[in-house]
């Protein structure tokens, strides 16, 4: 228990420092594929973690963004969204017998397919909440289209690596 | 009472979600004034001291690039000094001193954090209000126009730089000395927009833009940039010229920053003016 709270406490506060140090950083087109990894502490959160939990942690990690890559707001609304989100997808997607208790919302424990459902729809539904509000108007919106389908994908790819670094089948316990 | 107690709790989540995005939602949209939150949080300390700590690793790797800059910035600056200039006057009347007066103070500082990717860019800047850096001042990097500070604390300060959605500025073409504005509409952070310039002006690729001198912010006869292409097709009054930029806001290292000294005095002549001209229409 301790150790799962504290492992996610570790692993997103490395994640909020390596998008704001790193992935940030990284510029492709002009800006056109802005990928947003830290999500993924929100979206590693274990499957029994109470809703008001997730909300919550969704919130001060947007919040904490924020602070990183403003304006002050812009993440915070985009998470909370994201996690009020996540166990409604969870629901729609969980297997007929439901999730078990030693179960992970990771690659080796729910499998691939699963996996790029979850990571997919969440991580879309967090990137066009985030970009419509950054820009907040509706012009351009072929170009808004393909920067939010561009960037979901590079972020789903990158979490997708990171899941087969971080995790490997015998820790994925945390 | 008790069905409201019981509606909360079957709603509580929902209603947390609601407060939750309301807050956020409040923040995002509450600061529409000039100096807008999102300027102050930037320049906040301890995200200035992490992103301080980066700058200095990937400064020291471009450490050869910077010494050139330096040195050409040297040798520009030596060539001013006053042993390299001979009179031309003969006779006591040059009193130079009374007939000038310096207007611009410049402070260099440091570049630690630049966003180029977002709709909403920004710049910090090592340097704040212990420095003598201030909000509104305009910041230069090798002559160039790079922005206007918006927001500083005791040791940071954060940059509105050209390419920000919401940065306006006045500048004038070179060669024929006619106003318009340099806008930026977002992508290539390396090339911006001006508007305004009526279409019988012969506006050329290779024109110099420069600023006009209207604005307090900067100095005038600051090089912009230069036009890269003219498009006549989307508007039909005026070009609209995409310039190259003259300071690339993604390599930027050095910066200086400009202090007006009688800008307080331009800009309260200016206020009472105004203030004057609605006394007067009131009456």
């Amino acid at each position: 228990m301790l150790l799962t709270v504290g492992g996610n406490i570790l692993r997103i506060a490395f994640l909020i420092l390596l998008q704001a140090l790193v992935v940030s950083r990284i510029q492709l087109f002009d800006g056109l594929i802005l990928p947003w990894v830290y999500i993924f502490g929100i979206l590693m959160l274990p499957f029994e973690t109470p809703r008001w939990l997730t909300l919550t942690v969704g919130f001060i990690v947007g919040w904490t963004m924020d602070y990183f890559s403003g304006p002050m707001g812009l993440h915070s609304t985009a998470c909370v969204t994201l996690a009020y989100m996540q166990p409604i997808v969870q629901k729609f997607i969980s297997p007929r017998e439901g999730y078990d208790s030693i179960q992970r919302p990771t690659i080796q424990s729910m499998g691939l397919p699963w996996y790029l459902t979850y990571a997919g729809v969440l991580t879309l539904i967090h990137h066009s909440w985030f970009f419509f509000f950054e820009v907040f108007r509706f012009s351009d919106f072929f170009y808004q289209l393909v920067h939010i389908l561009l960037s979901s994908a590079a972020t789903i790819v990158l979490m997708t690596i990171g899941q087969y670094l971080i995790f490997n089948s015998k820790s994925s316990q945390l | 009472m008790r069905n409201i107690l019981v509606l909360i709790q079957r709603f509580y989540l929902f209603l947390l979600f609601l407060l939750l995005q309301l807050v956020a939602l409040y923040i995002l949209f509450d600061n529409n004034n000039f100096h807008r939150a999102e300027f102050i949080q930037h320049s906040n300390d301890w995200t200035g001291f992490i992103y301080g700590k980066r700058s200095q690793l990937s400064e020291y790797l471009r450490l050869g690039e910077i010494n050139d800059e330096l040195s050409l910035e040297n040798a520009v600056l030596r060539s001013e000094r006053p042993e390299n200039f001979i009179t031309t006057r003969s006779g006591a009347d040059s009193v130079e001193n009374t007939k000038t007066l310096q207007r611009y103070v410049y402070r260099t500082a440091k570049v630690v954090n630049a966003t180029v990717n977002r709709e909403k860019n920004f710049l910090t800047l090592d340097r704040g209000l212990l420095s003598g850096v201030k909000a509104d001042m305009g910041v230069l990097a090798n002559g160039c126009l790079v922005g206007v500070v918006r927001s500083a604390s005791d040791h940071f300060a954060v940059v509105m730089p050209v390419i920000h959605a919401d940065f306006k500025a006045s500048v004038k073409l070179k060669k024929y000395g006619v106003i318009g504005s340099l806008e930026w509409a977002g992508g290539n952070p390396g090339v911006a927009d001006v508007v305004e310039i009526p279409k019988n002006i012969p506006a050329a690729i290779g024109d110099t833009v420069l600023t006009s001198g209207y604005s307090t912010f900067y100095p005038a006869e600051v090089l912009v940039g230069t036009i890269e292409s003219v498009d006549d097709e989307s508007s039909n009054e005026y070009h609209i010229l995409k310039i190259k930029l003259g300071a690339d806001i993604r390599l930027l290292s050095q910066v200086q920053v400009v202090s007006d000294i009688l800008k307080m005095e331009q800009d309260s002549l200016l206020d009472k003016v105004i203030q004057q001209d609605a006394a007067y229409s009131r009456r």
